[in-house]
């Protein structure tokens, strides 16, 4: 009889990591297979079996990817691809990117997202950043291009609930979200995912199921995820009740977009997150936040991804932060985690207290009475040679949009930051901040008496040229023109 | 527990019915028996010499350092020597050799005692005289507890038995209730606490009752505790039964507690005037014939017992020896050690190697530690020596219970992980200890 020494204990639960990898990949298979349904009785069978192929392609390139890495450090492929798990990442960055995404490009991210996502960090379970959400992230901001046209044509035709929201300044009163919705099948629609969006994040219910069918199994933890949701709804809420919008406002927010599919499916990925619950929590506050404001204030599409990422990469920290012995530390613990989560949820309100407040709900104007103005004056105009082009600056505030503009004049660019404001569609201000022609010739049309005449010009007044100064005056003209034709959105 | 700590415990499958419902076997009676001369981590003094006739209750050897602790004889036999070898403990130690005449004759080892009129000092005396030690696992003389029992709210009887495969306890109530109640008894009179109670687990529903009846009239409460691990550990008992923590013994929240067969070897004491001679030993595993509970003299060897209990099943030929239970319980390299006194099973499992994968920080090993601890950073920080942050990660509140080596999906060893990090702070504080010294 051998007797072997094994250091204690010797009991074990009959949990394994393989068996939690196994739990999840088959929650994904079934967001995969329902999704390619969806498209297939949607917009054809082509498109349900384009759901398919793409997942497909992201597994050859994931497991591809690390079986060449393995082979190429001499290890045991087969036992290390087993253990790597890669094909959870490929699963996930198929379910976050759009259908009409090239196979090439899908390609490509999910090469970069094992390798430069997780293979250059030690591989499994030392990877700082979510693979996926890395290479969706990389697909998102290097392949913009690389789209099926035919594909985005058929399913992108019009707007998903993210960019409608986005191009309504992500506020919106009860009744025009109401109507909002309303265009995607109400809230059943949301709820099924029967809309466009990315080929994963659509059907709610769904992905609910999975996330409770996971938590049944004690395959990821709730904290995470339960605070994530409730920060997110609590915040957008109070944000949204301050500035005039419903309650649904904040159930939008989180059953539209990747909110759910995120907070089931990838800030559950224990690798990427912090340790311990309190640490979770603190990360699930950041995410919430992060969501909200990137959702609020930046051009991207939605603002879960870059809000897992941007955490990602403070999970170190948050774990340094909430260390110590759990117990003897409780309290000090504690108050770590309320602090922080107060700072993070109060930067958030800020944020959203520069939304536009709700306007009234205003009804259709009456058509029959619109008289149409006479198009003269700047409107008529041709300021081809200058080229103008305006960039804007600040659109919050319809009674002061701000542009930076340039134009051509004499000799060289003129700059100016041009007030327009756009509920009249008259010119409030407009200051020189470059000015590039002959200065003791052009600059006679630069004073301040000149530069007034264009308070209040509209985009039907006419404006006449400084004498001696025509081609300086008529850049600044063509940039009047300019701004005043974006504020009124032509 | 709050919603920032995880359960800090967990259900484990323990496997008891493979052998709580069978008889105790009490016909093992061995040529030879090999008393471990120590106690803890000290040494304990022989004072009988080879060739010396012994019986059972002669005192053999004592522990004599800042406590006290003799150690009496179980056969009767003559002393043949002295022999160094591996304990149940890992350790080496010296063993006093006693060959066995299979007589049984006894000598009283002390006279009889009347726990109810003897006053408290008395008492203490005698429960140091009659070599009480903690019978659950740590060995620790009983009497040292009670030297001070100031503001003792609640007294409490351990019979929780939260290891798996062990049912010593469970058994060795079911047979000895009397003396069980005689023994609680003088201990809750010892700590001159305001209520005493019996803790046990709920799902031990025959036994319950039988302790509800037999305590029946006196101070001692019955209160069930859920099957939970480790409920059996003094801090989880403490903190489920009183909700109090405390920093480093169980009297700062105002408690006492013994192990229910301690209290049982009291009761034998005052009872017969015997010290404890015998234990009963839960002898299971899967790669037994016959899984069943023991009741062997002390220094009985292992390969004694398994071979009296029907031996391997046939056809293994590599199994995971282990003095006590599976979780706590250590694996020994060989058969040849000994019961001591405090050891309540032998666990014996096929060897089957599970397949290990990197970890996945999931923190699940964090929120079932009963200790607080974070396992998977103390690896990570012990694995480039920065002993800073393990003390502030306080490594050296790890009792070693297992849970966060069983909890693991990853099959890691990482309560191996955590012992090493506590090995590596002992060892640069003995250093540092004698550079100071220089």
């Amino acid at each position: 009889m051998k007797f072997t020494f094994k250091p204690s204990p010797n009991y074990r639960n009959t949990q394994s990591t393989v068996g939690i990898m196994f739990d999840l990949s088959m929650c994904l298979w079934a967001v995969v297979l329902f999704s390619a349904v969806y498209y297939g009785i949607a917009y054809g069978p082509a498109l349900g079996f384009r759901v398919i192929m793409m997942t497909l392609v992201s597994h050859v390139a994931a497991i591809g990817t690390e079986a060449v890495y393995f082979k190429l450090r001499g290890y045991d492929v087969k036992k290390e691809l087993k253990h790597s798990f890669s094909w959870v990442t490929a699963l996930i960055l198929t379910l976050i990117t759009r259908l009409d995404v090239s196979y090439y490009a899908l390609f490509v991210g999910t090469v970069m997202a094992i390798i430069i996502g997780k293979l250059v960090f030690g591989g499994f379970g030392q990877n700082i950043f979510n693979p996926a959400a890395f290479g969706e992230a990389l697909i998102m901001n290097s392949f913009a291009g690389s789209k099926t046209a035919a594909v985005t044509a058929d399913v992108f035709s019009g707007a998903t609930p993210m960019a409608a929201m986005n191009s309504n300044n992500w506020i919106l009163s009860s009744s025009a979200l109401g109507n909002l919705i309303k265009g995607y099948g109400g809230w059943g629609g949301l709820l099924l995912g029967s809309y466009p969006s990315v080929i994963g994040g659509s059907c709610a219910i769904l992905i609910l199921l999975c996330g409770a069918y996971l938590l049944w199994k004690k395959d990821i933890d709730w904290h995470l995820s339960v605070t994530y949701l409730i920060t997110v709804f609590c915040i957008s809420l109070i944000v949204g009740l301050i500035k005039g919008a419903g309650i649904n406002y904040a159930i939008f927010n989180i059953i539209s977009g990747g909110v759910l599919f995120g907070t089931v499916f990838m800030m559950t990925d224990p690798v990427t997150t912090p340790i311990t619950i309190p640490g979770r929590m603190v990360f699930a506050v950041g995410c919430a936040a992060l969501t909200l404001i990137l959702r609020w204030k930046s051009n991207l599409p939605d603002g879960v991804l870059f809000s897992i990422l941007l955490m990602n990469m403070l999970t170190p920290a948050i774990d340094k932060l909430v260390d110590g012995n759990q117990i003897k530390n409780q309290v000090l613990i504690r108050r770590k985690v309320v602090y922080t989560s107060i700072v993070i949820i109060l930067a958030a309100f800020c944020v959203g207290m520069t939304l536009d407040k709700v306007a009234a709900d205003t009804t259709p104007a009456d058509t029959s009475a619109d008289v149409t103005e006479e198009a003269a004056g700047l409107a008529v105009e041709d300021f081809t040679a200058n080229e103008a082009a305006c960039r804007i600056w600040n659109n919050v505030d319809d009674a002061a949009h701000v542009y930076h503009c340039s134009a051509k004049g004499f000799e060289g660019t003129n700059k100016a930051t041009i007030t327009v404001d756009a509920t009249k569609g008259t010119i409030t201000s407009i200051e020189v901040t470059e000015f590039n022609d002959t200065p003791g010739v052009g600059d006679t049309a630069t004073t301040a008496d000149e530069l007034g005449r264009y308070a209040g010009a509209t985009i039907n007044s006419t404006i006449d040229a400084t004498t001696g100064a025509s081609l300086t005056s008529g850049s600044l003209r063509a940039m009047a023109a300019k701004a005043l034709s974006m504020a009124s959105g032509k | 527990m709050s919603i920032l700590t995880g359960p800090m415990n967990h259900h484990l499958d323990g496997h008891k019915d493979l052998t709580k419902h069978k008889d105790v076997l009490k016909t093992i009676d061995p040529d030879q028996v090999w008393i471990p001369l120590v106690n803890g981590n000290a040494p304990c003094k022989a004072c009988v010499s080879v060739g010396d006739e012994v019986k059972v209750g002669t005192k053999i050897a004592e522990r004599n350092d800042h406590f006290y602790l003799p150690l009496f004889s179980p056969v009767s036999g003559t002393v043949t020597g002295i022999e160094k070898f591996m304990t149940s403990g890992l350790g080496q130690a010296e063993h006093l050799c006693i060959q066995n005449d299979h007589k049984h004759e006894k000598v009283r080892a002390f006279a009889p005692f009347d726990a109810e009129k003897a006053s408290w000092e008395e008492l203490l005396d005698f429960v140091k005289n009659a070599g009480m030690l903690g019978l659950g696992g740590a060995g620790f003389p009983t009497y040292v507890k009670y030297l001070k029992p100031e503001n003792v709210d609640l007294f409490i009887v351990n019979a929780v038995e939260c290891e798996p495969y062990l049912t010593a306890d469970y058994k060795n109530i079911e047979e000895n209730l009397d003396l069980l109640k005689t023994g609680t008894l003088a201990l809750f009179k010892l700590s001159k606490a305001a209520k005493g109670c019996v803790a046990i687990k709920e799902d031990k529903k025959e036994q319950i009752e039988d302790l509800k009846k037999t305590f029946a009239g006196t101070p001692i409460e019955i209160r069930t505790v859920p099957d939970l691990y480790p409920m059996g550990w003094e801090r989880t008992l403490v903190y489920q039964l009183t909700k109090k923590r405390y920093d480093k013994l169980p009297i700062e929240a105002g408690c006492i507690l013994n192990n229910a067969s301690t209290a049982i070897a009291l009761g034998n004491a005052i009872d017969n005037g015997m010290p404890i001679t015998h234990k009963y030993v839960t002898v299971s595993g899967d790669a037994l014939n016959n899984p069943q509970n023991v009741y062997v003299p002390v220094g009985t060897r292992a390969s004694t017992i398994i071979d009296a209990v029907g031996g391997y099943k046939d056809g293994t030929d590599n199994v995971l020896l282990i003095a006590g239970g599976p979780m706590m319980g250590k694996t020994i390299p060989n058969d040849k050690f000994v019961i001591m006194p405090q050891n309540n099973g032998l666990t014996v499992l096929i060897n089957q190697p599970k397949e290990e994968v990197k970890c996945l920080r999931c923190g699940r090993c964090t929120e079932t530690c009963p200790s607080g601890l974070q396992p998977v950073r103390i690896a990570m920080s012990s694995a480039i020596f920065d002993e800073a942050e393990i003390m502030k990660l306080s490594v050296m509140d790890c009792i070693e219970c297992g849970m966060c080596t069983w909890i693991c999906p990853s099959k890691i060893d990482v309560t191996e992980n955590v012992r090493r990090a506590k090995n590596f702070i002992r060892a640069r504080q003995t250093i540092r200890a004698k550079e100071a010294k220089k």
